[in-house]
């Protein structure tokens, strides 16, 4: 046998194994075509919705996060809400700084009595970041399930 | 912004399922033991390493001194924009050119070309561009251009591995990474780092045993199946050309930084490592931003140096049972190298694929108003990035799918290396068993950092 049609031989064992792998992943993801498609939802949409819009019923997911001398309290927040999920990151300080969701790219004030209201959809899977912006410090990690 | 890990970015990828981190693995050991049993039984890869010339006039035209040229004209061109944006712009990173740049464009995106269409970096190096100008330029006054110090060669690799530690470093363990001033004066030094050597040893020697990111790119350029053979272009099978050992000192070291940089960054995203970063704030809570700065600083970089020290001493300790096993006589640590180079070419992938198709559609945006003065040189200014570009399910499978071809590439690598080292011997076989090892520890290593939340 010569070497050429040894490493197509190669080549194609290796092809059936990535193809197997690929139909057994696929079996595991059936929402596949329906994430994928749908959210080309832009940043500055999602910038514009203000903190008055009345919440439908259900209401929105509520993640509270304390802020205590620049750093969360009881550590990192982590949340994980669904796609498409109405959420509101309500942020205390007893400091003053800017609060940014990292990816939805909203920023906030945040001053000591005057807690910051992030309201979103969340339209883009994937884990995000929540800091506080100036003194860059993660507050919270928010998880938004495909 | 981001606070550590990678540089810079907006999103980060879920965690891998466990389903499919166990038809990833399951696929990866039966691929192994089947191929184990299958592949040849003489050294085969050097033999196509060579491959076919490509028409005359292809290589004329892409290897000619205008392509050369303007390319370099161009990435002389872009290094001079990088750093005036980095040292003169915005200091909001997102708005700046340069960290999405240097960190996603450049350093995500030429590891791509290398290893699809060869070593690109020979006529896309700003620095080689800048040398070359400066060679020509001296020798049209009629002064002969010659290094200062003849390269010895003893140095090997290293100055190159101590240059890609520099730049890994900044980019995963600096607590602001991308903050614009920081990089261009990263920019700066890094591009005396690279015009000094070449002036002093030459550009040659520089470029392929001092300049970190030529070595890495010219690695990666080793899987590709074009490459340049005695002035013309030929096509090859993929990773031929990694055949053989490398007796180069420090490739195995430069190797380790590379593959224990990628697979640090991944772990330093989990929560694991975010807690004890975010725990070490808080016991620091009332020091000066300065302190905490550098005990953060320090806690990753020795995360990172633990990482390329696993990475190593696994490869040791492979090795030397290998040598047992096989009954040499002879260090075998120069012949198993560029099987890794595969697999931190899947780490890479896995890593940083994402990363690329998201924040690499912001240079759309940041070409127009790369200073962030509100410009809109060409109209691209409204351009709204699309974040939901690749589902977490594509990502996930395109993950998985490029560790297990790294790893099967790696194998066949050490393989057919393998087969040469120990031909003949009564056991050959088991001597592969400690590479075997070592690859699968690899690649279920790093899907294993992808399953972490």
């Amino acid at each position: 046998m010569s070497t050429r049609r040894r490493l197509a031989g190669l080549l194609a064992v290796l092809a059936l194994f990535v193809s197997g792998l690929a139909l057994a992943s696929c079996g595991g993801g059936e929402s596949e075509s329906a994430s994928s498609m749908t959210e080309t939802t832009t940043t500055s949409e999602t910038t514009t919705t203000t903190e008055t819009t009345p919440p439908p019923p259900p209401g929105p997911t509520e993640i509270r996060i304390v802020v205590v001398n620049g750093a969360p309290k009881g550590g990192i927040v982590r949340e994980k809400v669904e796609k498409n999920d109405r959420v509101v990151l309500v942020v205390r300080s007893d400091v003053t700084d800017h609060i940014h969701l990292h990816g939805y790219d909203i920023m906030r004030d945040v001053a000591p009595g005057k807690p910051a209201r992030l309201p979103f959809k969340a339209t883009i899977p994937g884990r995000f970041e929540v800091e506080l912006e100036d003194r860059g410090v993660q507050i919270a990690d928010i998880t938004v399930q495909p | 912004m981001t606070l550590i890990a990678h540089g810079i970015g907006v999103v980060r990828d879920l965690p891998i399922p466990a389903v499919y981190f166990f038809v990833g693995a399951a696929v990866v050991l039966g691929v192994s033991f089947v191929l184990l049993f299958y592949l040849w039984r003489r050294p085969l890869l050097e033999a196509h390493a060579d491959g076919r010339a490509l028409p005359r006039a292809l290589t004329s035209v892409v290897l000619s001194r205008a392509v050369r040229i303007l390319l370099g004209a161009l990435s002389a061109g872009l290094l001079v924009l990088t750093l005036a944006t980095a040292l003169f712009g915005t200091t909001v990173e997102l708005l700046n050119f340069a960290p999405t740049f240097v960190y996603v464009i450049f350093w995500l995106g030429i590891p791509l070309l290398s290893i699809l269409f060869g070593n690109v970096w020979s006529v896309l190096s700003p620095w080689r561009a800048i040398a070359d100008a400066a060679v020509w330029l001296l020798e049209l006054g009629g002064r002969e251009a010659r290094p200062v110090l003849e390269w010895s060669g003893r140095m090997g690799r290293y100055p190159a591995a101590l240059a890609l530690f520099a730049f890994v470093a900044l980019e995963l363990a600096h607590p602001r990474p991308a903050y614009p001033r920081t990089l261009g004066i990263a920019v700066a030094l890094y591009t005396y780092w690279a015009l000094a050597g070449m002036a002093v040893y030459g550009r040659d020697p520089w470029t392929r045993f001092g300049e970190g990111f030529a070595v890495a790119f010219s690695l990666l350029a080793r899987i590709a199946p074009f490459a340049v053979r005695n002035g013309s272009i030929v096509v090859r099978w993929p990773f031929t050309g990694l055949a053989g050992a490398e007796r180069t000192p420090g490739t195995l070291l430069f190797v380790a930084v590379f593959l224990g940089s990628t697979s640090f960054d991944g772990f330093s995203r989990t929560s694991t490592w975010q807690d004890l970063l975010a725990d070490l704030r808080a016991e620091l809570a009332g020091s000066s931003q300065r302190t905490i700065d550098l005990a953060t600083t320090f806690l990753n970089v020795g995360g990172m140096a633990f990482f390329v020290a696993a990475i190593l001493a696994t490869y040791l300790a492979a090795v030397a049972a290998a040598e047992k096993l096989g009954r040499v006589g002879r260090s075998l640590v120069p012949d198993f190298v560029l099987p890794l180079v595969p697999i931190a070419a899947a780490y890479l992938m896995a890593h940083y694929f994402t990363l690329f198709l998201i924040q690499g559609q912001f240079i759309i945006t940041l070409i127009s108003d790369p200073f962030g003065k509100g410009w809109d040189l060409f109209g691209t200014i409204d351009f709204a990035p699309n974040l939901a570009i690749v589902s977490p399910e594509t990502t996930w499978y395109v993950q998985v799918a490029a560790l297990v071809v790294g790893h099967v590439a790696g194998l066949a690598i050490a393989h057919d290396r393998a087969v040469a080292v120990f031909e003949g011997r009564r056991h050959a076989l088991e001597a592969q068993l400690p590479m075997l090892g070592l690859m699968v520890l690899y690649t279920l290593g790093g899907m294993w950092l992808l399953t972490r939340g």
